[in-house]
C-alpha cells in the first residue's frame, strides 16, 4: 500500500492507495509547520484505512513549497554561478535577464570561465583552469555556498560541468552544486537560469526533507518516501535536497495523472474547473504533454520541462454579464459562497446558472426562478462555447477527445461538448493530486543533437535509449518494468539533413513497493 | 526616426518577427544583446539613405548559421565588430556606416548596436524587407552589389575572406564555412556605395519595423482593433498593399527538414464556414497561401500570421493545430518587382510549379 500526500498552497490532500484502488481519501486546510501538516495528513488516513504501519511501502509526497520561495524570494540562499562557454557567450554573461528583486536576493555572483563544446561535440575550449580557481576563491572570499555550473551544449556533453563541480568540491567540501545539465534542457541562458534557482532553493531543501523524515519517524514508518517532480515521476529523499526546482509544477501534473488514473483513460483532455479559472491538459500515454516553450518562474525564463497547460478565466465564481452574453474572466473567487444569488448575494454568476438550468443543486435554488430564461439560455451556451473553444485549442487534432473534467467548477458542464468524444467526471475527483502523487513512477530522460550521417538512427536511438534506462534505475526504477515512454525527434534547420535533436524518456515501477 | 536605441529593440525586434513571414527563429537572444550593447553604448545614428553622400561606404553585417546553434552558442559583444574591423583592414576601406541585409527576425538588430560601438551610423533601410531563405534573394545582389569581399569571422576569433564570382556561389560557400565554423558565423558583406545603397536597399525599414512592433503591442493585441492602423502604416509605406487574407484556425500542420530547410504545409479552416480553409505551403518561411485551391499570395510578396488574441506573430516553428489566427498578404516593395529580382524570389526559384501574380491583382474573394 501508498500514501499520496499533495501540499497545495490552500489544501493538503491524502489519499491511501492498493495498488490503483483508493481505500480512503482525506482534504484538510494546509498547515505553516511541513512537518505538522504531513504528521496530520498521515494520522487521518492511517486511522481512517486502520492499516499496519508495516503494510506501507511508500509515501509519496506532492509539495508546492519550492515554487511559492522562489515567487515570495523567500529563503532563498546567496547563489554562484560559474558558466564555461568562452570565447563564446561574453555578450550575455549570467543573470543578464533576471529581475533585479530576485538577482539581488541571490546576489550579483556570475562567473564566465574557458570551456564548453560545440553541436557536433569538439570543445570551444579546455577548462581555464586558472579562472576557475580565481573564481572559486572569489566565492569563498563571499562566502557562498550555493554554485550552480553550466557549461555550452552540455546536455549533449556534460564532460565540463563535471570537471568544475569536482573543483569546487575539491575546495568547498561542503557546497551546494547544481549542475545545469542534471536541470533544464537545450538553451543555455534558460537552463543556467534554473539551475541557479535550484541552487538557491538548496538549504530550504535540505529543511524542508528533514522535516518530512522527522514526520514519517514520528509515526513511526520505516518505509521510503519520495517527491513527485514536474513530469509525473518521482524522486527520492536523497534526491530531493539536490533538485528542489524539479518540483515546481508538480501539483498540475500530479492533477493530470490523477485524473487519468480515476478515470481509467490514457490519452484524454483534462478540464480542471475551479473558482475564477479552468486550467486544460492534455493527456497522452498517460502522462502530461509537456509544453514547448519557456515557462518564467517567478519572473525567471527557464526551460524547464513542464506540463503545457492552458489556463482560462472561467470558473463556478465566473461574473455573468452583457446578458448572458458574457461569462468571466472577473470572478467572485473565492467569496462565491457569500455573493453569489443562491447562496443569498446579488452577484450573477456562473454557478447561479448552472442552478438555474436546473445542472446541478446548490444554494437556494428559488432565488434563481426569476431570472430571464433567455438569459439562463444565453449563458449556458457561452459557458459551453468558451469550453469547446479551450478543449480545441489544446486537442491535438480535429477528432474528438474523450475529456476528464475534474474540480468544483465541473457543475457547469451540462451539455455535450462538440469537441468530446465523450465527459468523464470520475469519483474522488477533488483529491486527484494526492493519487496522482501516490500513483507515480520513476523516470530517466536524455536529450542530444544527433548527426545520423555519423551515426545510424537504430543504433543512435539504442544508445540513448540505454543512457535514459541507466538513469531510471539509478533513480529507483525497476530495470524489469522499464518502458519507452516517448521519443521526440526535431530536425535542426540550417545545418546538415541528418541533425536531429532527440529526445528519449523511459518510466518504470519503484523497486519494492507493490 | 533620427536614433536607434535600447529602448526600440524590444519594437524593432516585433516588428522584425511580423516582417520575417514565419522565419527568423526566436529573437530573443539577439533582442537581450543588443539592448544590453545599446544601453552600454549609447544609441546609434540611424541615417536615411536619402541623407547617404554618394561616395559613402556601406557594408551590410549580420549573422549566417542555425538558429539553435545560438541557444548554447551565445553570442559575444566582439563579433560584429572585430567583422568590421577586419574587413576594413583587408580591403584597406574606411566603412562609412552598416546595413542589415535582412529585417525580418533577429538579423535586423545588429547592425543598430554595431553601429553605436563604432561610433558610425546605421543605414534606415535593408536588403529584403522582409526575411529570405538564401543570399542570391537580396536586393543588394540584384541591383548590381557584388556580395564580396566578404569578411566572416566565428566566436573564436577567426575570421577569413570570401571571395566568390557571384551570389550563388557565395551562397553555397558561406553556408558550408557556417556549418565548419561551429554553426553560426557573423558575417560583413556586400560592401557598396551610398548611391549603390540608394539603388538597391529597401529604405526606412528599420524605422518602419519599430512602428509595426509598436503598433502591435496596442489595444490589448486584439488584431481586429488594431488593423485599420496596420492597414494605415502599410498602405503609406514602401508595401503598398495590405489584405487581410484568413481568419481562422490551424487544422493541420506536416513539416521535414529538407537539404537544411524546415518544409511543410498548414491547413486552415474559415471561422464562419467550415468548407473554406487556406493552404500555406512552407519553406522557412511562409511561402504561398491558397484558399480551396486558388492562389491569393505569393513570394517575394509578404505572408504574414499574427495569433489572432494576442496580435503576436507566429513563427512556422511554433505552428499547431488549434491556434487562432489572422493572416496577412503585403505587397513586396518595387524592388522585388522586376524580372531579374523574380528570377530569384518568385515560387518557381523555390520549387513550386506557379506563377507569381502580384497581390493587387489578384481579384479575392
Amino acid at each position: 500500500m501508498r500514501i499520496g500526500i499533495d501540499v497545495g498552497g490552500t489544501h493538503t490532500d491524502a489519499v491511501l492507495m492498493d495498488g490503483m484502488e483508493i481505500l480512503c481519501a482525506h482534504k484538510a486546510l494546509t498547515s505553516n509547520d511541513v512537518r505538522q501538516g504531513i504528521i496530520d495528513a498521515l494520522d487521518q488516513v492511517m486511522t481512517e484505512g486502520r492499516v499496519d504501519l508495516n503494510a506501507i511501502k511508500a509515501v509519496m509526497i506532492g509539495t508546492t513549497h519550492f515554487t511559492n520561495a522562489i515567487i515570495e524570494r523567500r529563503q532563498l540562499s546567496p547563489t554562484a554561478i560559474i558558466r564555461a562557454c568562452l570565447p563564446t557567450g561574453s555578450g550575455l554573461p549570467p543573470m543578464c535577464d533576471w529581475p533585479s528583486d530576485i538577482a539581488s536576493v541571490l546576489g550579483y555572483h556570475g562567473y564566465m570561465i574557458g570551456g564548453g563544446h560545440l553541436f557536433d561535440g569538439r570543445q570551444i575550449s579546455s577548462i581555464d583552469e586558472t579562472a576557475l580557481d580565481q573564481a572559486i576563491t572569489d566565492i569563498i572570499y563571499n562566502g557562498v555556498k550555493s554554485i550552480a555550473v553550466s557549461a555550452a551544449f552540455s546536455p549533449a556533453n556534460n564532460l565540463h560541468e563535471l570537471k568544475i563541480a569536482a573543483q569546487i568540491r575539491r575546495r568547498i567540501p561542503d557546497a551546494s552544486i547544481s549542475m545545469s545539465h542534471e536541470i533544464g534542457r537545450l538553451g543555455i541562458l534558460e537552463r543556467e537560469n534554473a539551475a541557479l534557482l535550484n541552487a538557491s532553493l538548496s538549504e530550504l531543501a535540505a529543511k524542508v526533507v528533514s522535516s518530512m523524515e522527522a514526520a514519517l519517524t514520528e509515526r513511526g514508518l520505516q518505509c521510503p518516501f519520495f517527491v513527485s517532480q514536474n513530469d509525473g515521476t518521482l524522486m527520492s529523499a536523497k534526491f530531493i535536497a539536490r533538485y528542489p526546482a524539479l518540483t515546481f509544477s508538480s501539483g498540475p501534473t500530479n492533477s493530470l495523472r490523477g485524473a487519468a488514473v480515476l478515470s481509467g483513460m490514457k490519452d484524454a483532455l483534462v478540464v480542471d474547473i475551479g473558482g475564477t479559472t479552468l486550467d486544460v491538459g492534455v493527456l497522452s500515454n498517460g502522462f502530461p504533454r509537456e509544453s514547448n516553450s519557456h515557462i518564467a518562474v517567478g519572473g525567471v525564463r527557464t526551460n524547464f520541462r513542464m506540463p503545457d497547460i492552458l489556463p482560462i478565466g472561467l470558473g463556478g465564481g465566473s461574473l455573468v454579464t452583457d446578458e448572458g452574453a458574457r461569462v468571466g474572466p472577473q470572478s467572485v473567487g473565492h467569496k462565491l459562497v457569500s455573493e453569489a444569488i443562491v447562496f443569498g448575494g446579488s452577484t450573477l454568476t456562473a454557478t447561479d446558472i448552472a442552478v438555474a438550468n436546473g445542472s446541478v443543486k446548490v444554494g437556494n435554488t428559488s432565488l434563481v426562478q426569476t431570472l430571464d430564461p433567455a438569459l439562463v439560455e444565453r449563458s449556458t451556451k457561452r459557458i459551453h462555447d468558451i469550453i469547446d473553444e479551450a478543449i480545441d485549442k489544446m486537442r491535438p487534432s480535429e477528432t474528438p477527445v474523450p475529456v476528464i473534467l475534474v474540480g468544483g467548477g465541473a457543475i457547469l458542464v451540462s451539455r455535450e461538448l462538440d469537441t468530446a468524444s465523450s465527459v468523464i467526471v470520475p469519483d474522488h475527483a477533488g483529491v486527484a493530486n494526492a493519487v496522482g502523487a501516490a500513483i507515480a513512477q520513476v523516470g530517466g530522460e536524455v536529450e542530444q543533437i544527433v548527426s545520423f550521417s555519423k551515426q545510424d538512427r537504430a543504433h543512435a536511438l539504442e544508445d540513448l535509449t540505454q543512457q535514459a534506462q541507466a538513469k531510471a534505475i539509478a533513480a529507483g526504477a525497476d530495470p524489469k518494468s522499464l518502458r519507452l515512454l516517448d521519443i521526440e525527434e526535431t530536425s535542426v534547420s540550417y545545418m546538415d539533413d541528418e541533425a536531429v535533436r532527440i529526445r528519449i524518456k523511459v518510466v518504470g515501477e519503484l523497486r519494492h513497493t507493490k | 526616426m533620427k536614433t536607434i536605441g535600447a529602448e526600440h529593440i524590444k519594437d524593432l525586434c516585433n516588428g522584425a518577427a511580423f516582417l520575417a513571414t514565419g522565419g527568423g527563429g526566436d529573437p530573443y537572444i539577439s533582442q537581450l544583446l543588443a539592448e544590453r550593447i545599446l544601453h552600454q553604448y549609447g544609441p546609434a545614428q540611424l541615417i536615411s539613405p536619402d541623407d547617404l553622400p554618394d561616395e559613402a561606404f556601406v557594408v551590410s553585417i549580420g549573422m549566417v548559421g542555425a538558429p539553435t546553434v545560438t541557444l548554447e552558442q551565445l553570442p559575444t559583444v566582439d563579433e560584429a565588430i572585430f567583422a568590421l574591423n577586419r574587413y576594413e583592414a583587408v580591403t584597406d576601406k574606411h566603412i562609412d556606416a552598416v546595413i542589415p541585409f535582412e529585417i525580418g527576425g533577429g538579423n535586423s538588430t545588429i547592425p543598430p548596436f554595431v553601429a553605436a560601438m563604432k561610433g558610425i551610423p546605421c543605414v534606415d533601410g535593408d536588403g529584403m524587407g522582409r526575411a529570405l531563405p538564401e543570399a542570391q534573394m537580396m536586393t543588394f545582389p540584384i541591383y548590381g552589389v557584388k556580395p564580396t569581399p566578404a569578411i566572416i569571422v566565428d566566436s573564436f576569433g577567426n575570421s577569413e575572406l570570401l571571395e566568390c564570382a557571384d551570389a550563388l556561389s557565395f551562397e553555397k560557400e558561406i553556408r558550408a564555412k557556417a556549418v565548419a565554423m561551429g554553426g553560426m558565423i557573423t558575417s560583413a558583406e556586400h560592401g557598396m556605395t551610398g548611391a549603390l545603397v540608394k539603388r538597391s536597399a529597401v529604405p526606412h525599414t528599420l524605422s518602419f519595423a519599430t512602428k509595426l512592433g509598436a503598433l502591435l503591442r496596442q489595444h490589448d493585441g486584439i488584431i481586429d482593433a488594431i488593423e485599420p492602423d496596420l492597414f494605415a502604416l502599410f498602405n503609406a509605406s514602401d508595401y503598398g498593399v495590405i489584405k487581410r487574407l484568413f481568419t481562422g484556425k490551424v487544422v493541420d500542420t506536416t513539416r521535414k527538414i529538407i537539404s537544411g530547410y524546415d518544409v511543410g504545409t498548414a491547413t486552415l479552416q474559415s471561422f464562419n464556414d467550415a468548407s473554406r480553409k487556406m493552404e500555406i505551403l512552407i519553406r522557412n518561411e511562409y511561402l504561398v497561401a491558397s484558399i480551396n485551391g486558388r492562389t491569393v499570395a505569393s513570394v517575394p510578396d509578404l505572408i504574414c500570421i499574427v495569433e489572432q488574441e494576442t496580435a503576436r506573430p507566429l513563427n512556422a516553428e511554433r505552428m499547431r493545430y488549434g491556434q487562432r489566427v489572422a493572416v496577412f498578404g503585403i505587397g513586396c516593395t518595387h524592388h522585388y518587382r522586376t524580372a531579374r529580382a523574380l528570377s530569384v524570389t518568385e515560387p518557381r526559384a523555390f520549387g513550386f510549379d506557379l506563377d507569381y501574380i502580384p497581390l493587387e491583382e489578384i481579384d479575392f474573394p
